[in-house]
């Protein structure tokens, strides 16, 4: 996999592309666990969302890199 | 009691979370900033600069632009009138000197069979040595007209390498003066990779390391592996003056920029159909062989 992408011409690093692959995921995993009904067994939905979308985007990195 | 299992169970659940996002965070992080790579990579080529050995008009230039020539090609040629002259002349020379040499032994021959009643013992024992300086002047016109051979031969200026001619400005007609360049030939055997490196990163790189490189905005992906790394950089921080005093940059104490410093890359391996190009742009990856 390479460390950049061009975009339009314009190189960026590959990490955007994970980025918002992370988002999509996210909002998906974020849909799902809301149906679930996951969300009452957490303290602080905002602080477990954060990590979730952490998470997946470091992951996703980690795989590029 | 259900009641306070369940809040444990949220925060726990809620704070493992935070730690795998953590140490997953710090993971990415010391991958991205501390591996040993960098975007700031070239690729080089040792390039020669053809001068002429000697002076004068360019007469013709047998190379185009771009060509590529094997090493004793003729690149371009001088006007040799001047130098033919130059070789006549010492031709003449040593065939004078050589007609001195002979009329000055006979003259040493005949003088040493004279007795003192005749010719003085100074003249007869100086004879001696005149002979000898005309063979000394035999020499030198000899090493004379060696020389102007020499001359004539250079003004066929030839390749000392396999390579392309490159950036060809050469007319003919210019005047070429002996020594200064009048066009480059890149060496075809010379390619390599510098590496721009951080200077925090150098620590993780070892000679003899593995390392990929990619060209800029493409697929390609050349192998090699690090040939060594350069033992200084400039300081730019500290230029003298006139009166060779320090000139010290004020620099922020907060934000600091990491120098580059080159490491140099040897190419292993290049895909069949890829045409280097000295200048090119590239990423340097190095895969530390530990």
């Amino acid at each position: 996999m390479p460390r950049e992408i061009a975009l339009l011409d314009a190189l960026m690093p590959t990490l955007i592309l994970a980025f918002i692959a992370a988002l999509l995921l996210y909002w998906l995993l974020d849909k799902v666990l809301v149906w679930l009904g996951v969300y009452q067994f957490i303290w602080y939905r905002a602080l477990f969302r954060l990590s979730l979308f952490s998470c997946l985007f470091c992951a996703l990195g980690l795989l590029i890199y | 009691m259900k009641d306070l299992y369940k809040h444990i169970l949220r925060i726990s659940l809620t704070l493992m979370i935070v730690a795998v996002a953590i140490i997953l965070g710090h993971m990415l992080w010391v991958r991205y900033m501390d591996s040993p790579w960098t975007r700031d990579g070239r690729v080089r080529a040792d390039v020669v600069n053809i001068a002429s050995d000697v002076s004068g008009l360019v007469t013709e230039v047998v190379v185009r632009d771009n060509q590529f020539v094997k090493k004793g090609d003729l690149l371009f040629r001088i006007d040799a009138e001047r130098y033919h002259h130059s070789l006549e002349e010492a031709e003449a020379r040593l065939q004078q000197r050589k007609i001195t040499l002979a009329l000055k032994r006979g003259q040493s021959t005949r003088r040493a069979m004279l007795d003192d009643q005749v010719i003085s013992r100074e003249d007869r024992e100086d004879s001696d040595l005149v002979t000898l300086a005309a063979k000394a002047d035999l020499d030198q016109a000899l090493a004379e007209r060696d020389h102007a051979k020499l001359n004539l031969q250079r003004t066929e200026v030839r390749a000392p390498v396999d390579g392309w001619v490159s950036n060809l400005l050469v007319r003919p007609g210019d005047y070429a003066q002996a020594g200064a360049a009048k066009l480059a030939l890149i060496d075809q055997k010379s390619y390599w990779v510098y590496g721009y490196f951080e200077e925090h990163k150098l620590h993780l790189i070892h000679l003899n390391d593995p390392v990929e490189i990619r060209l800029l905005g493409t697929d390609i992906v050349l192998k090699g592996h690090v040939e060594s790394i350069a033992r200084g950089i400039t300081d730019r921080d500290n230029p003298t003056d006139v009166r060779l005093l320090a000139n010290v940059n004020p620099s922020f104490n907060w934000v600091r920029l990491a120098q580059r410093v080159p490491v140099r890359v040897h190419i292993d391996e290049i895909p069949a159909g890829v045409e280097l190009v000295a200048g090119m742009t590239c990423s340097v990856i190095v895969h530390p062989a530990s």
